[in-house]
């Protein structure tokens, strides 16, 4: 009996060893370290999407073929990007998380998220979980109602459960958590229910919350004198919905922040830092180092939360640190991210709101667009408030130092209430009246393309003339540019030309982010179609795609 | 037995309001459901019903099917959220007035 009981302790050790994965392993991802595993949200701290595999490129792509596919039963979309360790496949949705083997894409666990429906009141644009986090032995994921979960990874039981807000007053999860420097962290989402932004710190053992790092400057902090008296930067909005990156090196992760509560700046004169920004901050203490707005007194419902990427790349001669941002707002930004300067700022897409980014000023340069906005006229803007680019990410590769990305040419149009919203908890606050300008006739909804961080000059740009992407990119050192359409096709593009190489089309829309990894050998890459978790792929697909989620995962068939 | 069966018949006429029942919305009413409307249902229904984002165009909404419409607004449907914890069985109702009248009224 004694034996038995020892042995099986063994046994379980093990196990937990063979799961325990480390801060080490971390670190190494996307950055020289095993390409069986893909442990982080980005395909590394750095957020570039590439990876080194090779066995799959141009000249072997059309060997390509599906080698399995798994249900998520799921209807409301799939937008995440699972994660890969040690064989084993975690996805997650906004119903569950699923460990699928690699190998034989069958189920090894799977975890309900339970929510009440009533949640879907405080979820603006689409019920969605963007992915999970792993770190010794552990998986993390949060729920639309708020909840921050660890679950053994090995078995999906739960571990600890904690309540990070109300989801009543308007906040809730979609994005998924990071574990950077031994500390768990998660974003919120809200930022059209009157929030107050933040992102949390939390011990990865016990859930023990170590920090709050709030995105608008209350009394007392630098910063606060952009908002007006009173207490509207409770309600200020800057909601953290994407998964931050981060250096090591310079131990700093750096989050994007959402639009302005409620949407008119009518109701909140100022900049309002540090809404519609990127802020970097230590992970061990959410102490803020510097911040960069993109759009000061945003009103134009353009969220700055999509990914920071991080590279080093060359300035005029001289290796930088940068980061690199394409914001809804339509500029492609370049930040010195030891120091948040501004490095570089153009537009990528069709802008009116302003000239340009003062490169001096580090501001954006209005147009009469925006003037006759802020007096109250009702005026078409572009690009339309879900922006040049919305959240779905782009890929560096560093080999090239190009970004690959889709655009999105759409104009809104967008008139501020003259009466100011009343704030109700848990309801609405925006005092905007947006719709969409008909579309001109033969002009594309908008581009893969291929852009210079530092111009956003294009090597290619790919029209799109159907339907617009909402996928996110995976660039590798095959050439190839993995992504996908809304009616479900996931493609390969030659990286320099922006030809479509290859193609499978999957059961729903692709609107997710694809992965590459190997396993004994062979590279892998993996997607999730599922039409859903925006609202605006649901409205552009009317009467074209069913929902449905799954699993997709591709292999080169042996010769 | 034959009251009973009289008010049966009377409740189920009230039921079954006929398509040119939309006649009948008050002003008011259809003026507070398109306050309600605008507040809680344009961001995904689009303003004034126009330009939906994602969910369904109420103007097409079958005008004699009254019951599913404050069924699938209290209780949810597919991608809706239920509304019957926050919005009041009258408040409901007079969405269903803006949105069988077309907000004409």
């Amino acid at each position: 009996m004694r034996k038995i009981s020892s042995g099986a302790i063994l046994f379980a050790a093990f196990g937990a060893l063979a799961h325990a994965q480390t801060q080490q392993e971390l670190l190494r991802d996307g950055n020289s370290g095993s390409t069986d595993n893909v442990l982080t949200y980005g395909m590394g701290y750095h957020q570039q999407r590439y990876s080194p595999l090779r066995q799959i490129n141009k000249s072997t792509v059309k060997r390509l073929v599906p080698v399995w596919s798994a249900s998520l039963a799921n209807e409301f979309g799939e937008q995440g990007q699972p994660l890969v360790y040690n064989g084993v496949l975690y996805a997650a949705n906004v119903k569950r998380v699923v460990a699928i083997d690699v190998a034989t894409g069958r189920q090894l666990w799977m975890t309900a998220l339970e929510w009440d429906p009533a949640v879907a009141r405080v979820v603006c644009c689409g019920l969605s979980n963007r992915g999970v986090a792993l770190y010794n032995g552990k998986l993390f994921v949060g729920s639309v109602d708020a909840h921050l979960r660890a679950l053994d990874a090995n078995t999906g039981k739960e571990v600890w459960k904690v309540k990070i807000a109300e989801w009543k007053e308007g906040y809730s999860i979609t994005s998924a958590p990071t574990v950077a420097n031994g500390v768990l962290m998660t974003g919120m989402t809200g930022g059209e229910y009157g929030v107050r932004g933040f992102v949390d710190g939390y011990d990865p053992d016990t859930g023990k919350h170590l920090w709050r790092r709030h995105t608008t400057a209350g009394p007392g902090e630098k910063g606060n004198e952009t908002w007006p008296a009173g207490d509207a930067y409770l309600r200020g909005g800057g909601s953290t919905w994407i998964t931050g990156s981060y250096d090591p090196e310079l131990d700093l992760t750096y989050w994007g922040t959402s639009n302005g509560g409620p949407w008119t700046a009518a109701a909140r004169p100022g900049d309002n830092l540090w809404i519609s920004s990127v802020i970097a901050f230590k992970p061990k203490t959410g102490e803020l180092v510097w911040h960069y707005q993109w759009t000061p007194a945003e009103t134009y419902d353009f969220d700055g939360n999509n990914e920071n990427v991080l590279a080093d790349i060359m300035v005029d001669g001289v290796k930088r640190k940068v980061l690199m941002h394409a914001d809804r707002n339509g500029f492609l930004y370049t930040l010195d991210r030891t120091n948040g300067k501004l490095i570089a700022a153009n537009p990528y897409v069709k802008v009116n709101w302003a000239e340009r980014i003062d490169l001096t000023t580090a501001r954006p340069v209005e147009t009469d667009v925006a003037k006759r906005l802020r007096a109250g006229e009702k005026v078409e803007v572009k690009p339309r408030w879900t922006g040049g680019k919305n959240w779905m990410p782009m890929a560096f590769n560093p080999d090239t130092g190009r970004l690959y990305l889709a655009m999105l040419e759409e104009t809104s149009v967008y008139q501020l209430n003259k009466e100011l919203p009343v704030y109700k908890a848990g309801e609405r606050y925006m005092g905007v009246e947006n719709t969409t300008a008909p579309r001109t006739p033969g002009e594309p909804w908008g581009y893969f393309g291929a852009l210079d961080p530092l111009t956003a000059r294009p090597k290619w740009k790919l029209p799109l003339m159907d339907l617009p992407s909402w996928s996110g990119m995976l660039a590798t050192a095959g050439g190839l540019v993995f992504s996908g359409r809304s009616t479900g096709e996931f493609l390969a593009i030659d990286e320099d030309t922006g030809s479509i190489v290859w193609q499978f089309k999957t059961g729903s829309g692709i609107n997710a982010q694809p992965i590459t990894y190997t396993h004994k050998g062979r590279q892998y890459v993996s997607v999730l179609s599922g039409l859903g978790g925006g609202t605006s792929a649901k409205r552009e697909t009317e009467g074209k795609v069913l929902p449905g989620g799954s699993v997709w995962t591709f292999a080169l068939m042996p010769d | 037995m034959n009251r009973a069966k009289i008010i049966l018949t009377a409740s189920l006429l009230a039921f079954a309001q006929p398509a040119s029942a939309q006649d009948a919305f008050k002003p008011e009413q259809v003026k507070s459901g398109s306050e309600t409307y605008a507040r809680h249902c344009a961001p995904c229904h689009g303003p004034r019903m126009a330009d939906p984002e994602g969910a369904p165009d109420l103007r097409k909404f079958p005008r004699d099917q009254r019951e599913r419409f404050l069924t699938s607004v209290s209780k949810g449907k597919n991608s809706m959220p239920p509304w019957g914890d926050l919005l009041k069985a009258d408040e409901i109702e007079a969405l269903w007035a803006y949105v069988a009248t077309g907000g004409r009224n």
